[in-house]
C-alpha cells in the first residue's frame, strides 16, 4: 500500500467509520448541548478541529520525548495529558484574544469547555497508544500519522454534529408526543443516524 | 442531618446526573452494553467522585480562585490513576471491557461539575453526601440502561462469566440494542418514560388542589 493511500485510509476510517460521536460515544456532551443552534455547532466544530490537532500535536511530543524516555508514562499519562491539553487550551485562548480577536470572538466560550471534552482526550490518548481503541494497528503512531488521524477525527465530529444540528432544528416544529418533547426524541433521531453510520462498519477492513 | 439526607437525595432524583443534568453521557451510553462492566464503572465513578469531592471541600479555602479548575483536575486525575492501576491489576477481564473509558472518567463532566459546583461552596459533610448521592444516581441509572440493553439484546443477563437470567429461545434477541445506535435509543425511552411520569405527576397535583 502506498503512503497516500494508506494515509487516506486512515483520514476515512477515523472521519466516517469509526466516527467518534455516532459509534463511539465519545464527546457527546457538546453534541447534545450545542446542537439546539446550527450556527453554534459550527463554531463548536472549528474549535474543536483546531485544540484537538494542537492538542495531539504537543502530547505526542511530550510522550515520545518526556514520558517515554524517564519510564513513567505508564502511570503518569493521565495527568500530564490533561495539563498538557488544558495549559495549551489557556495558551490559545490568550494567544487568540490578543492577536486574533476576530476568531476569538466567534469561538467564545466553547475553547475553555474543550478542555473537558473527552475527545480531545482520547484522540491524543488514542495517537500515543493506538492499542487502547478497536483499530488494530500494532505500533504507536509517527507523528504524521498522528496528525492525520487527528484530523480524520475532527471532520468525523464536524459532520456528525452539524448533521444532528440541521436534524434538530427541523425537529423543533415536527408534532411529537408531550413526553418525548425535547431530549428524549434528539436521542432517538441520534440512534437513527448512528444507524447509517453502522452501515459502514467493516469498510476496507477499518 | 436532614440537609444531609436532602443533598442525597437531590443526587438520586431531582438532579440525577444522566437524566436531569445531562452530563456525563458519553461513558454512560458507551459501557452500558453489560451489567457488569456498567456496573464496575459506576463503582469506579463513585470512588472518583467521593475522593476528589472530600479532598477539595476539605482545601476550598486554600485552593485560589483563578487555578482552580487545574487544581481539580490534577486531583480528579490522580484518582483515576488509582483506579486504573487497580482495576487493571485485580479484575483485568472487566478492564479489558472499559478500556479508554477508565482513564475518561478524568474529563467525565459529572465529576468536574460536582467538584465546581457543590464540593467547592460547601463542607466536607455535604459534599460526601453530594457524592454519594450523584454517584448513586449515576450507577442506577447506567445500571438500569444496562439491564435492558442486555437482557433485550442479547437475551440473558451475563454476570462473571455465567449466564443469570435467561429468555426463552423462542425470543429473537435484536442485536441493534447492543450496538451504538441502541443505546440512543433505549436512552431515549427510559426519558421519555421518565417525562411521563413527572407529566402525570403535575396533573395529579393540579386536580387535587
Amino acid at each position: 500500500m502506498s503512503t497516500g493511500v494508506y494515509f487516506a485510509l486512515l483520514f476515512v476510517g477515523a472521519a466516517l467509520v469509526n466516527n467518534i460521536l455516532l459509534t463511539r460515544f465519545i464527546g457527546l456532551c457538546p453534541f447534545f448541548g450545542v446542537s439546539n443552534n446550527f450556527q453554534t455547532s459550527v463554531g463548536m466544530s472549528l474549535a474543536v478541529a483546531f485544540v484537538m490537532t494542537m492538542a495531539t500535536a504537543a502530547t505526542w511530543f511530550f510522550w515520545n520525548f518526556v514520558l517515554v524516555p524517564l519510564g513513567v508514562g505508564e502511570f503518569l499519562y493521565i495527568p500530564a495529558f490533561i495539563l498538557v491539553i488544558a495549559s495549551l487550551v489557556q495558551f490559545v485562548e490568550m494567544f487568540l484574544r490578543k492577536y486574533v480577536p476576530g476568531l476569538y470572538r466567534s469561538m467564545g466560550i466553547y475553547l475553555p469547555l474543550i478542555t473537558t471534552n473527552c475527545a480531545v482526550l482520547a484522540t491524543a490518548t488514542e495517537a500515543v497508544n493506538p492499542g487502547f481503541f478497536k483499530i488494530n494497528l500494532p505500533y504507536a503512531f509517527g507523528f504524521g500519522e498522528a496528525i492525520v488521524y487527528t484530523l480524520g477525527v475532527s471532520a468525523g465530529f464536524a459532520l456528525a454534529l452539524l448533521t444532528f444540528s440541521a436534524l434538530r432544528e427541523r425537529l423543533e416544529l415536527a408534532p411529537v408526543p408531550r413526553s418525548f418533547k425535547g431530549n428524549p426524541i434528539a436521542f432517538i433521531t441520534a440512534g437513527l443516524l448512528s444507524l447509517g453510520y453502522i452501515g459502514m462498519a467493516g469498510w476496507f477492513g477499518l | 442531618m436532614s440537609e444531609w439526607v436532602a443533598t442525597l437525595r437531590n443526587g438520586l432524583m431531582l438532579e440525577n446526573p444522566l437524566m436531569r443534568l445531562m452530563i456525563g453521557l458519553c461513558a454512560t451510553l458507551a459501557v452500558s452494553t453489560q451489567v457488569e462492566s456498567s456496573l464496575f464503572l459506576g463503582l469506579a465513578v463513585i470512588f472518583v467522585l467521593f475522593a476528589s469531592n472530600l479532598i477539595i471541600s476539605s482545601f476550598r479555602n486554600v485552593i485560589p480562585d483563578q487555578v482552580r479548575i487545574p487544581i481539580f483536575i490534577v486531583v480528579i486525575a490522580s484518582f483515576v490513576t488509582v483506579v486504573d492501576l487497580t482495576m487493571k491489576a485485580y479484575v483485568p477481564a472487566v478492564y479489558a471491557v472499559l478500556g479508554i473509558w477508565i482513564p475518561l472518567i478524568v474529563v467525565n463532566c459529572v465529576i468536574l461539575g460536582r467538584a465546581e459546583a457543590f464540593a467547592y461552596r460547601n463542607r466536607v459533610g455535604l459534599s460526601i453526601a453530594d457524592a454519594l448521592g450523584m454517584g448513586l444516581g449515576f450507577l442506577i441509572v447506567i445500571v438500569g440502561l444496562a439491564f435492558f440493553r442486555e437482557l433485550l439484546g442479547t437475551g440473558s443477563l451475563v454476570w462473571m462469566g455465567e449466564p443469570v437470567v435467561s429468555l426463552p429461545e423462542s425470543y429473537p434477541a435484536p442485536a441493534i440494542l447492543v450496538l451504538f445506535p441502541g443505546g440512543f435509543l433505549v436512552f431515549g425511552f427510559l426519558m421519555a418514560g421518565f417525562n411521563a411520569l413527572d407529566l402525570r405527576r403535575e396533573k395529579r397535583k393540579e386536580a387535587g388542589r
